[in-house]
């Protein structure tokens, strides 16, 4: 952001770019969204089984309540 | 508002050290994940998972909001404005959704950190510190942080109908 934005060059419209980026991240936010609803949720919880964190046979899950969106810090 | 010369370059500097930072914080993360996924050695593996929580709380976060900050106050204090030019736009939605992915993915490091600081009565490595997701969120991270830098150091043409209407109002006066 040093140099001064050369406005009288940008053409009329949305530039190429700007619609091809808008598409892949409309994309990547539709999988993301279908993911946290259809893919069995999103967090610690998803990777591992129903125990603490002190689970003696050491096959850990999430302490209750923790997943995104929750107790958050 | 339009900041002094001097004000500007330390804004731009603490802007660019920030970002670069967070990415350079990210490709380390990046690789402590691929060794807790990959070390056979115990000891190890949960050194890795302490060490990115640390990384996360320590480095990574206060790096991403101030990269967000001092990149709010780089564009509203320059001509580049914040909504003027759509390069500025998706560089603002990456580092928004980037930083809120890190903090809410905060949880889950915090979980797999307090997992390798307890002892296991069975012996080998935890299940829960052998999953791929510190991975691909480091990768996902990486990407997009790239694409943000691009976009800065390229900083592509196109004005935004708003910016398109602040030009037209300036050129009018």
């Amino acid at each position: 952001m040093v140099e001064p934005p050369n406005t009288d060059a940008s053409p009329a419209g949305t530039p190429r770019w700007v619609k091809v980026f808008g598409v892949i991240a409309a994309v990547v936010v539709v999988v993301f969204v279908f993911l946290l609803l259809f893919g069995g949720g999103h967090g610690p919880g998803r990777h591992e089984g129903g125990a603490g964190p002190e689970s003696p046979a050491g096959h850990t899950g999430p302490p209750p309540g923790v997943e995104h969106g929750e107790n958050q810090p | 508002v339009t900041l002094k010369p001097g004000t500007r370059k330390l804004a731009l500097t603490t802007h660019v050290v920030s970002s670069v930072g967070w990415l350079g914080a990210v490709v380390t993360s990046l690789a402590l994940a691929l060794a807790g996924l990959t070390s056979e050695d115990e000891d190890t593996v949960r050194a890795v998972y302490l060490a990115m929580e640390s990384i996360g709380w320590f480095v990574l976060v206060p790096l991403s909001l101030a990269s967000l900050l001092t990149g709010l106050v780089q564009s509203l204090g320059s001509a580049w404005g914040l909504f003027r030019h759509y390069w500025v736009v998706y560089k603002l939605l990456i580092n928004v959704a980037a930083t809120i992915v890190l903090l809410l993915y905060m949880q889950t490091l915090d979980h797999f950190a307090r997992v390798a600081a307890v002892a296991s009565a069975s012996p080998g490595i935890p299940d829960a510190l052998r999953s791929p997701s510190p991975l691909i969120h480091s990768v996902l991270a990486l990407l997009l942080l790239l694409v943000a830098t691009v976009l800065a150091v390229y900083k592509p043409r196109g004005v935004t109908p708003w910016g398109q209407r602040r030009l037209a109002q300036q050129r009018g006066r």
